[in-house]
């Protein structure tokens, strides 16, 4: 028996768009939480709840304007584009505690495979050191897999600026690690 | 650490960031507070084009001067006598199933 291929995104956001088809939604929503989630851990610092919170504002308002949807991006990174501006608006209403709590400890996590829990605490730590911009971009790059261009566009800077963060935190990233692991 | 804390650094980013996250019941959760299905009557524009479009033309029929025929106006439209009363209604009919041929097929696609 052959196996039907898994409809691509654009079929599944053209299904929701044309027939308000909810099963079609499901599976984006299926397909792309763990990425949205995962990076919208790391740009709230650890804090699942938070990250899961901002995940439904974010799949809330992917529905909302699926019909905005040009098809000229991947969904995903259109998608990191919403997660990342309710990130933001939700890090604007909450700066002054975005600014202490460095010394908070991540909440824990699942087991994990190949990184080990003592690496993956330090590495928790290290990037809630980073500035906020510096986290987004490191954020954006390897947690949402988008390219540094593709990183630019959804946090509406410019190609340079995400660069040099990404630079920037990997060396703060390398001293705070070093610092630990001396 | 320090072999090369850069691949190091690059390894642990990619390797937290290849961790899927397990779905936990959050797809179900979301797709409950998912605004409610839109109820849709896909027939009711249509209908209250051809409606409006069917009283008009009964309405100018009704009303228009005796001896006026829709025919004889469409006759007379083939034989490019347009001047005449009925040609006239008969373009003012042609007119509204017109109108109502193109807000159908705006509505369609």
């Amino acid at each position: 028996m052959v196996e039907r291929p898994e409809p691509a995104d654009s079929e599944l956001v053209l299904a929701v768009v044309a027939r308000d088809d909810r099963e079609a939604f499901a599976c984006l929503v299926r397909r792309h939480q763990s990425l949205v989630r995962s990076t919208l851990r790391r740009l709230a610092k650890g804090d699942h709840g938070l990250a899961d919170d901002l995940a439904q504002e974010t799949f809330l308002l992917a529905w909302r304007n699926l019909r905005t949807f040009r098809f000229d991006a991947r969904f995903s990174t259109w998608l990191y584009r919403i997660a990342f501006n309710a990130w933001l608006t939700d890090a604007r209403k909450r700066r002054e505690v975005l600014l202490d709590d460095l010394e908070k400890a991540p909440v824990a996590d699942e087991a994990l495979p190949a990184v080990s829990t003592a690496e993956r605490m330090d590495l928790e730590r290290a990037l809630a050191t980073l500035s906020d911009g510096e986290r987004a971009a490191i954020a954006a790059c390897y947690y949402a897999d988008l390219t540094h261009e593709e990183a630019a566009v959804a946090m509406g800077i410019p190609l340079g600026t995400v660069k040099t963060h990404i630079l920037r935190a990997k060396a703060k990233l390398r001293a705070k690690l070093d610092e630990d692991y001396r | 650490m320090n072999e090369s804390l850069h691949d190091a650094i690059d390894r642990l980013l990619r390797e937290d960031a290849g961790r899927p996250v397990r779905d936990d019941g959050f797809s179900l959760r979301l797709m409950r507070t998912l605004p409610a299905p839109r109820v849709t009557r896909p027939w009711l524009r249509p209908a209250l084009v051809l409606f409006s479009a069917a009283l008009g033309s009964a309405l100018a029929w009704l009303l228009a001067p005796g001896g006026i025929s829709v025919a004889q106006g469409f006759v007379d439209l083939a034989r490019l006598q347009s001047q005449t009363p009925s040609a006239v209604v008969a373009l003012g009919v042609a007119l509204a199933m017109g109108v109502t041929a193109i807000v159908l097929a705006a509505d369609d696609s």
